[in-house]
């Protein structure tokens, strides 16, 4: 396989663990939002695992991981959910730049920061996955969704992200030391 | 001329990808590729929503004995033993009452002519996206599951099929903002349509400004549409909207299906919706 200068890339040993090992963590991660995750209800909504992993992973290994991430996690979270699919997809992908206003942060490793994306995510997932929906000429109730799903989605998420960002972190961290290939 | 980053230029490949992917999945032309993977799936669903049932069952399980433990203390050590010893025991006997209260649906409904059409389905997963008011059942096309049927459990209306895949179907809940089900005041005979709504309770809109309507009335489907058969439990009103400059008034309902609590339900096969508009649901929120 080339890439677009021309130069081969060649998949090593450690990239392909790499990639069994995320397949894992976001197919676990999707049955666990389909299957466990549902049974805790706050309003209207259940915590979004998916939506706080790819923007912890975001903060920790970078945009495009996480673009990667919130691509194969969102496809998997259409199939299983019902939804067009493609549309978790774009939303989870879209939440990843969000990660660049922790670039500089004053809060470095500290859960702040990540709890703070996670609460600025949130509703954009949502708003992006109701405006996916209109576009596709699809009647949507907005205010209602977004007080009464968006809003303790957002809380739910919060309560999620001290449990995950140290996981993640702990797997970035075997990552870098070359245990672990991404 | 301006370099694009591949940073960049992954996330508009991705990104143009998924619209490509909205565009033939709103058009129904991947459904052989969804249903294969949902097939490969429906094990993995199966498994974890048996875990997050024994999960739950704990979670309720430790609720009770907190509440034996405060108000009898004596039997504290016989209720510990007694749950740990008996959870299996429990899990099997209420699985097993659930599946005959839904094999009594026809035999308590005599006016359903359901007799050998119905099909009873586990659910595999509940709500997967907040944004989309659903179940996933563990039966699909090769159990002659079609879109449209109707789902109900002995409590009342569930919902319709309205995707299937070999294996597994999923079921658009009446709660959903997309659905609309014409339903009919049981005690004056008002008709409606009970639509969902994001979040909160169901409600009956269309109901004329001068109806009556009072607190505790039974909904019930009035068949009108050819959607769903006649006489369904729908729900209860529990509040009335009713405002003078307003051509209709609401009802609140509560269903009186518990839909966080959803383990089996039944799908009518032998009902034949009327052709209507696509399967698909017609909003999120």
């Amino acid at each position: 396989m080339t890439n677009r200068t021309g130069r081969r890339i060649r998949l090593n040993r450690r990239d392909l663990t790499g990639v069994y090992l995320t397949a894992a963590v976001l197919t676990l991660a999707v049955l666990a939002q389909a299957t466990l995750l549902t049974r805790i209800r706050l309003g209207g909504a259940s915590p979004n695992l998916l939506l706080v992993i790819v923007v912890c992973w975001s903060l920790l290994r970078g945009q495009t991981d996480g673009v990667l991430w919130g691509f194969a996690g969102g496809l998997g979270l259409d199939l299983v959910a019902g939804l067009p699919l493609g549309a978790s997809a774009l939303a989870l992908m879209i939440t990843c730049p969000l990660t660049v206003l922790g670039k500089d942060s004053v809060f470095p490793g500290s859960l702040t920061l990540p709890a703070l994306l996670v609460l600025l995510a949130t509703p954009v997932f949502g708003w992006v996955i109701l405006l996916t929906k209109t576009v596709l000429g699809l009647p949507v109730e907005w205010l209602a969704s977004t007080l009464y799903i968006i809003g303790p989605e957002m809380a739910l998420n919060l309560a999620l992200t001290p449990v995950v960002y140290p996981a993640l972190r702990w797997l970035a961290q075997q990552a870098r030391a070359g245990q672990v290939g991404w | 001329m301006t370099r694009v980053s591949g940073r960049t230029f992954l996330f508009f490949l991705l990104a143009a990808a998924c619209m490509a992917l909205l565009v033939l999945s709103s058009s129904d032309r991947l459904g052989p590729v969804e249903g294969a993977v949902m097939t490969a799936g429906r094990p993995f669903l199966i498994t974890f929503s048996g875990i997050g049932r024994q999960i739950t069952n704990l979670v309720n399980t430790a609720r009770d004995l907190a509440m034996l433990r405060a108000r009898n203390n004596q039997l504290q050590a016989v209720v510990d033993t007694l749950t740990i010893d008996n959870l299996r025991l429990k899990e099997i006997e209420a699985e097993n009452e659930r599946l005959r209260s839904l094999l009594r649906f026809a035999q308590l409904n005599p006016n359903y002519d359901f007799r050998g059409g119905q099909v009873i389905a586990r659910v595999i997963s509940k709500n997967p996206s907040n944004y989309l008011a659903s179940i996933t059942l563990d039966l699909g096309a090769e159990h002659g599951i079609k879109p449209g049927m109707p789902v109900v459990t002995e409590r009342g209306l569930v919902g319709r099929i309205y995707k299937v895949r070999p294996l597994s179907a999923t079921v658009l809940l009446i709660t959903d903002p997309s659905s609309g089900v014409p339903a009919l005041i049981q005690r004056n005979r008002l008709v409606g349509v009970v639509n969902g709504r994001a979040g909160s309770a169901p409600v009956m809109d269309y109901i004329p400004q001068d109806a009556e309507i009072t607190v505790g009335d039974l909904i019930i489907t009035s068949g009108l549409g050819g959607e769903f058969p006649k006489n369904l439990v729908i729900g209860q009103v529990v509040e009335v909207r009713q405002r003078d400059y307003e051509m209709f008034q609401q009802a609140m309902i509560r269903p009186t299906v518990n839909f966080d609590r959803l383990e089996f339900v039944q799908v009518i096969t032998n009902f034949q919706p009327l052709p209507g508009p696509p399967d698909e649901p017609d909003s999120v929120g």
